[in-house]
């Protein structure tokens, strides 16, 4: 073998790796990213200075964008069309019973997130038994839960939103702090990265990496019939799911609550929602729609990626045409990891 | 089934005309009807079914592309942008230049038909998954349906679009025209689903692509006809929302409309599963969720309510559909 060919086949190696593997390939996106804005601000193109503490500032989007990132991971990847729409509408209800239940009823701090985790489990858990036993296509059991739902965390309080003494107390929790022992050396990280992101990251790891759950839920989200016939309980799995999806979402309700300093009813509706860009985050993490393919990692870098990109670009523009820009980069980046997907399934044969 | 049939026997072969879940639609909507006016006086008058009709239209007119689009196997999450761009574009037009009824419906049917054809072609030729796409599309519309809107809100719109409206000038004989159009456009494209080959293509290309392919079908010609026409469909439905507000226009026009047709579709009985679907039932779908709409706010509860019974209706619409489904596979 001449030292040509090796070449050329080391290439074509490096270029099949990036189209198939998808962490690597949004590391140096990220990468690119970041010493893109980080020339502009060189440059003296930016209206603020693009740093390690703006970057470091800007973690706490990804913390409700990188759970819910994650919790629709893991129903995308129990198969069968997998997808909540009602993430949003869960965070907006379940909000609301915190903010009841720390902000009115004045129960301890601990004892209202259990309660607001458990409530979402709850309403995750009409999703995951109106698909997985009754066998509703879960993109029309999650539309009609989203209305629902939403519907519910408006009515409950009258529309007004709960912003008592406590609640507004909470926005402590989305402070930056300065880490032990190497804290001096870099930036402050918001503190709801260590209390809320980093525990749920692990759990989920730890869940589809290192349980026989998680084994399970690949398995039923590859080939449904064939787990049915391995024995596998196919429909509890995939109820559990959405269970973990409601339970995550519950979480970022309190996570919410305390970033606004107030239990909104339209929290995770207002807008486009928060459901629309946790799909994206989970498909451009190389979670594979029709299910049973997608990792932890990738969802979590591809959150750093969105993240990170969205930061620069409100940089980038002055007044309100940066948040105009951060959707034709979310669009963009979209549609590219979708044919891309498209590309990498015709050529190197995919699943 | 066999493929030397004779006509007679092709027409038999045909479901029939009126599925079970559109005639459960219709009593259900005629129930509410009579519930509704015998505990509130003022909902059988013209002053109250008139906007209701109007307010249908839209949701009905987008649902009936979304219904060909969903046979296909697809979906199309970024109708509410289009809308949004379609309207803004339009609304510019008719400020800027004064420009009449014809024109300004040509516009933003041109400009819907653009926009389906972006959807059409990605899906039909990037072979990738639909509501992944059009997830992606949703915001490159809204970008640059906010783009066009520059800052804040389009003023000062004049009345040209008023056949659509909700006043004088939008009824003939009492029956709002953009209600009427709809109508006209929903029988024609149930005519041409149910009776015409290249309507049969859509539920083929649903019921199995690779089938369908090998059968002869365009499958990718079809897929974007399906997307095509759904953005020209929005064209037209945005004329009918700049028609039914005020003169001013503003960002959050179209926003979550994409949920409402879906809702409407999956009411109407057409299955997101592809291969099966009306577009007469989204038509009664459509007109079931505005009719809760309208009844909620009539009986003085909170508007925001009507968002509960809708995701109840889609249950209840969806759950029956199983039912029978599994009913149909035992027997």
């Amino acid at each position: 073998m001449t030292a040509t060919t090796l070449e050329k086949r080391e290439k074509t190696d490096l270029t099949r790796l990036f189209l198939t593997q998808r962490i690597p390939l949004l590391a140096v996106l990220i990468v690119i990213v970041v010493v893109t804005f980080f020339i502009n601000d060189a440059g003296g193109y930016l209206t603020a200075p693009y740093d390690f503490d703006y970057m470091s500032a800007a973690l706490i989007t990804a913390v409700p964008l990188a759970m819910l990132g994650l919790a629709e991971m893991l129903v995308i990847l129990s198969g069968r069309g997998g997808i909540d729409l009602s993430v949003g509408a869960i965070v907006s209800l379940a909000g609301m019973l915190f903010g009841f239940a720390y902000g009115e009823w004045g129960w301890p701090l601990w004892l209202a997130i259990i309660a607001t985790a458990a409530f979402g489990a709850l309403l995750g858990a009409v999703n995951g038994f109106l698909v997985s036993y009754i066998g509703f296509p879960a993109l029309i059991a999650t539309l009609a839960t989203f209305y629902a739902y939403k519907s519910l965390a408006i009515v409950v309080n009258n529309q007004q939103p709960i912003s008592t003494e406590p609640i507004q107390q909470l926005f402590s929790l989305s402070r930056s702090v300065e880490l032990p022992i190497i804290g001096q050396y870099i930036p402050d990280v918001p503190l709801g990265i260590f209390t809320f992101l980093l525990p749920t990251v692990v759990a989920v790891w730890v869940l589809m990496a290192r349980t026989a759950y998680g084994r399970r839920l690949y398995a039923i989200g590859t080939n449904d019939v064939a787990a049915r016939w391995a024995g596998l309980p196919v429909r509890d799995t995939r109820f559990k799911a959405y269970v973990y999806a409601g339970l995550i979402s519950g979480l970022v309700a309190v996570v919410t609550v305390a970033q606004f300093a107030s239990a909104r009813p339209d929290a995770g509706v207002s807008g486009n929602g928060m459901a629309l860009p946790a799909i994206t985050i989970a498909v451009l993490g190389g979670v594979a729609i029709t299910g049973g393919i997608g990792r932890v990692a990738g969802v979590v870098l591809a959150t750093l990626l969105i993240v990170w990109l969205n930061a620069g670009i409100l940089l980038a523009f002055v007044g309100n045409e940066g948040s105009q820009y951060q959707l034709l980069a979310l669009g963009t980046v979209l549609v590219f990891a979708a044919l891309l997907n498209g590309l990498t399934n015709r050529k190197y044969g995919g699943s | 089934m066999t493929i030397t049939a004779t006509p007679p026997a092709k027409i038999k072969n045909l479901p029939s005309p009126v599925t079970g879940q559109e005639i459960v639609l219709i009593g259900v909507i005629a129930v509410l009807w009579a519930a509704l006016a015998v505990s509130t006086p003022a909902f059988l008058t013209a002053g109250s079914l008139q906007p209701l009709l109007v307010a249908t239209a839209p949701v009905a007119l987008v649902g009936v592309g979304m219904t060909i689009v969903i046979i296909t196997g697809g979906i199309d999450v970024s109708v509410g942008a289009a809308i949004m761009v379609c309207s803004v574009i339009t609304a510019k037009t008719l400020v800027g230049s004064d420009v009449n009824l014809a024109v300004a419906v040509l516009i933003s049917v041109l400009a819907g038909g653009a926009l389906g054809l972006i959807n059409g072609f990605l899906i039909a030729y990037g072979r990738v998954h639909a509501i992944i796409i059009t997830f992606g599309t949703a915001n490159l519309f809204m970008f640059l349906g906010l783009q066009i809107f520059g800052s804040g809100t389009v003023n000062g719109i004049p009345g040209t679009l008023g056949f659509f409206g909700r006043g004088e000038a939008g009824r003939t004989l009492g029956i709002p025209h953009a209600f009427l159009i709809t109508a006209l456009i929903t029988a024609a494209v149930w005519w041409y689903l149910r009776h015409t080959a290249g309507g049969r293509h859509f539920f083929a290309i649903g019921g199995d692509a690779q089938a369908a392919r090998l059968a002869g079908v365009r499958v990718q010609r079809r897929v974007l006809l399906a997307y095509l026409t759904t953005g020209v469909l929005v064209g037209l439905a945005s004329c009918f929302v700049i028609a039914q507000g005020t003169s001013t226009l503003d960002q959050s026009v179209g926003s979550g409309k994409e949920l409402a047709v879906i809702a409407a579709v999956v009411i109407g009985g057409t299955s997101i599963m592809g291969g099966r679907g009306s577009v007469l039932g989204t038509f009664l779908g459509a007109l079931l969720v505005q009719t809760v709409a309208s009844g909620v706010t009539q009986l003085g509860w909170r508007s925001q309510l009507s968002d509960l019974f809708v995701g109840i209706f889609i249950i209840v619409a969806v759950g029956a559909d199983l039912l029978r489904a599994r009913a149909r596979r035992s027997r």
